[in-house]
């Protein structure tokens, strides 16, 4: 299913007002300090009344059926507004590893508690070295002679790990990296919280002690199926960043037509009106990367690899550099605490880091280039 | 509509089959074949530069005897009355082929002066220029800049004064490019110097070979010379070949200047796809040797990110103008980052050369990118610098107060 031109205006300025109300400034930093590090009852508002959790759910597991367009528009809202819930994680990385397995049980199993919104889950990829790169994963599975199997090892970087149910974890094989579902609760996981750099992401290092696991999708496959995630994710990611880049180059904007030094309003002075011109370049840019990689994850167009890469590194250049800029266009009182710009700042750094980095991402663009 | 774009991609494909031969695939790229030019601007001798004037006349007349000289243009000017977005077409189309470059006359003259004739033009002078232009007989050019007058364009000076029937201008325009192969220029005048600087100005169509007009060329950066000075000695122009309103001349050049930014920025063909390919950058990185440098490898990444995030941004441009909404000043930021791209990608090539860029050894794909490498400065200040073109993201765009102006 997708969405017309007007269909998506209705949706973002639905997404807008609920996150408006539910989620202001206040809500995030109270929640950036609280245990778990959301608000159950607007995230259950967000499945209730806006659907959220289960938009890009395929029908059949019980969701809405829509696609990456329409998950762009509803990210680029909750980058916005910084919005503190599991929705990255559940919806962005771990259901849609679940459908790129391609098992069809597993995805009948979880997904639809997942589209309901009563189940939260996680994706477990990266140790301490922080590298998606499937072939640096050390955590195992070995099989537990009734059909199921047995995980041991340290995931590190898990997006809302120790609130999740469900917990999708990468571990290697005989047969080489596979996907593999973990009930949090199971006896023998250990979760503790990881103070991060951007408090409205919660991040966590899990502990597996030979825990029980199913395998999902076929045995070994964990390597193409982290490439296809990698590749959504990032365009998820990307609209997030584009929507915060945004808020940030509004915020300056807004604060150079009314703060006056020297009898003037800040804003007509050049260095600052080009600093607001050169987000707004950065903004745009961003945007078009994101929405056209949408686009083409939603049209399935053999480009989208590079289109994802494209705007991964785009628009995590972007933000980083709107939410520097959008400090330096406010000055010292842009330095405080009390100021939300460095809500944007940190959360800006850390996206651009999330999946390792400009060298990395870099390497991954010229591989999908063939150089 | 869809049926429509069809059949009229159909008759296009059957005008070009009849008249020229399919341009080689520029996607199966072999490094060392082919033409290793990177000119942006011509430096070819008098002589040739003459014939490929020629050449893209010839075009031009013939694209237009088959309907498609002017495809957006009104019919009682020998235009086709269809959209922007048939025009767009065409254009995507004929690039797949092998036909002479008219930019000397599209650019400048059917690209932005065009359209401001058919906007602001005495009825005589349109039914005189238009078909003219159209048909590739007249090459128009624009005399705006002065040695006073870059950005700050509502300073020229430039004087026209009112005689009987006639104009007399006095001044020296500068930087005008294709100014020795023009029939007709359109000038900016003071006519009144005593009005606020944007509200004395005049707009003129000037017959380039009216006693008085002198075309000197001005030798670029490159070596060669697209550009000129050009001197208004008691230069008697007809009140008729005046256009807009008497010190209302602004609002002529502002249509001008319009669509001159929603030209540059959406170039897609020649050295500039050449020197933004991957598959171009990457054997280039073979060839040097340079293909496993990791800080260079870093540079190309950043540089294809910009190109291709830019042409992103064209791409939903069109979408836009297709759903028939007329992109804003944001287009600026097309402009602004089609010199950065350019520039940056020089520099990238220049740093996997060495050397190699410093003298001409003879070999293919080396020396060549030196005629890019030397083009770029422009790419930054024709059509408004980066400078003003912040200026306009920032007022325009995002409502910052205007500067302080004189
Ligand atoms: C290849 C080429 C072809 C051209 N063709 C034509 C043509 O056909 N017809 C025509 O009329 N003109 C043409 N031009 C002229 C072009 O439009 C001007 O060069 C341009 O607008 C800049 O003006 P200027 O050169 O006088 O520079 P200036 O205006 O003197 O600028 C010098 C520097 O000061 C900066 N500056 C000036 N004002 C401001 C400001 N308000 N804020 C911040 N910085 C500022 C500029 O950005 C620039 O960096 C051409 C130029 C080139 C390079």
């Amino acid at each position: 299913m997708s969405a017309d031109d007007s269909e998506l205006r209705e949706l973002r300025s639905s997404v807008r007002q609920f996150l408006e109300a539910r989620s202001p400034e206040e809500a995030v930093r109270k929640l950036m300090e609280s245990e778990p590090r959301f608000d159950l009852d607007v995230w259950a508002q967000a499945a209730d009344q806006l659907r959220l959790p289960s938009l890009v759910i395929p029908e059949e597991y019980g969701g809405d059926g829509f696609g990456p367009v329409e998950l762009g528009v509803v990210l680029e809202e909750m980058g916005r507004a910084l919005l503190c819930s599991p929705f990255f994680s559940t919806v962005v990385l771990a259901a849609q590893a679940l459908l790129a397995s391609g098992d069809k049980g597993a995805c009948a199993r979880h997904l639809p508690g997942i589209a309901a919104g009563r189940t939260t889950a996680a994706l477990a990829v990266a140790e301490d070295g922080g590298s998606w790169d499937p072939a640096l994963i050390s955590a195992r599975a070995v099989p537990d002679g009734d059909g199921g199997w047995r995980l041991n090892g340290r995931k590190s970087f898990v997006i809302d790990g120790t609130t999740a149910d469900l917990v999708l974890v990468v571990a290697r094989t005989v047969a080489g990296p596979s996907l593999f579902a973990v009930e949090r609760t199971s006896a023998g996981v250990a979760a503790e919280a990881m103070e991060t750099l951007d408090a409205t992401r919660a991040m966590a290092r899990l502990t597996f002690d030979t825990v029980p696991a199913a395998l999902v999708g076929a045995d070994g496959a964990g390597g193409r199926v982290m490439a296809r995630v990698l590749d959504i994710a990032t365009v998820g990611l990307a609209a997030e960043q584009a929507g915060g880049a945004r808020r940030c180059l509004e915020m300056s904007a807004d604060y150079a037509r009314t703060r006056h030094q020297f009898g003037r309003p800040i804003g007509s002075f050049q260095a600052v009106k080009h600093k607001c011109a050169d987000m707004l370049v950065q903004v745009e840019l961003a945007e078009a990367a994101s929405r056209e990689a949408a686009r083409s994850a939603a049209e399935g167009t053999p480009d989208f690899p590079v289109a994802a890469a494209v705007a991964h590194a785009c628009c995590s250049r972007a933000y980083m550099f709107a939410a520097m800029e959008n400090i330096q266009v406010h000055g010292g009182i842009g330095f405080t605490w009390e100021h939300p710009a460095h809500l944007y700042f940190r959360r800006a750094k850390s996206s651009q880091l999330l999946f390792g980095g400009p060298a990395v991402y870099h390497e991954r663009l010229l591989d999908r280039l063939g150089i | 509509m869809e049926h429509d774009m069809q059949d009229f991609t159909a008759e296009v494909r059957r005008f070009l089959d009849a008249h020229v031969a399919k341009a080689p695939d520029r996607t199966a790229f072999t490094w060392g074949e082919g033409d290793d030019s990177m000119a942006y601007f011509s430096s070819l001798p008098p002589e040739e530069e003459r014939e490929h004037v020629q050449r893209a006349r010839d075009w031009q007349r013939i694209r237009h005897e088959n309907g498609f000289g002017w495809i957006t243009g009104p019919p009682e000017y020998g235009g086709r009355g269809l959209t922007p977005v048939h025009d767009l077409l065409y254009d995507a189309i004929e690039s797949e082929y092998d036909v002479a470059d008219t930019g000397t006359l599209s650019v400048i003259g059917l690209g932005m002066i065009g359209p401001t004739i058919l906007a602001h033009a005495q009825p005589r002078i349109k039914d005189r220029w238009l078909p003219a232009m159209y048909r590739g007989d007249a090459i128009a050019c624009q005399l705006f800049s002065e040695p006073g007058a870059g950005s700050d364009l509502a300073s020229v000076a430039t004087k026209a004064v009112r005689d009987g029937e006639d104009w007399v201008l006095n001044g020296q325009k500068v930087w005008t490019s294709v100014a020795q192969h023009s029939q007709i220029g359109l000038a900016l005048t003071r006519t009144n110097p005593d009005a606020p600087k944007h509200r004395g100005i005049t707009a003129f169509l000037v017959p380039m070979d009216a006693p008085g007009v002198e075309v000197r060329p001005l030798r670029q950066m490159t070596g060669g010379a697209d550009f000129n000075e050009v001197f208004l000695t008691d230069v008697r122009v007809p009140e008729d070949h005046r256009l807009g309103e008497i010190d209302g001349g602004w609002t002529v050049a502002l249509t001008t200047l319009m669509n001159e930014r929603a030209t540059v920025g959406s170039e897609g063909a020649g050295p500039v796809a050449a020197a933004l390919s991957p598959d171009r950058l990457s054997a280039l990185m073979r060839a040097t040797w340079t293909w496993d440098d990791r800080a260079l490898r870093a540079r190309l990444a950043e540089l294809l990110v910009d190109a291709m995030a830019t042409e992103h941004l064209n791409t939903r441009a069109l979408r836009t103008l297709r759903a028939g909404v007329t992109p804003g000043p944001e287009r600026s930021v097309a402009k602004l980052m089609y010199g950065q791209n350019l520039t940056r990608a020089a520099h990238f090539v220049a740093d996997c050369l060495g050397p190699r860029l410093v003298a001409d050894t003879g070999k293919w794909g080396t020396y060549a990118w030196s005629e890019l490498l030397l083009a770029t400065p422009a790419l930054r200040i024709l059509g408004g610098t980066e400078e003003i073109m912040k200026n306009i993201l920032a007022e325009r765009v995002l409502g910052l107060p205007k500067e302080a102006r004189a």
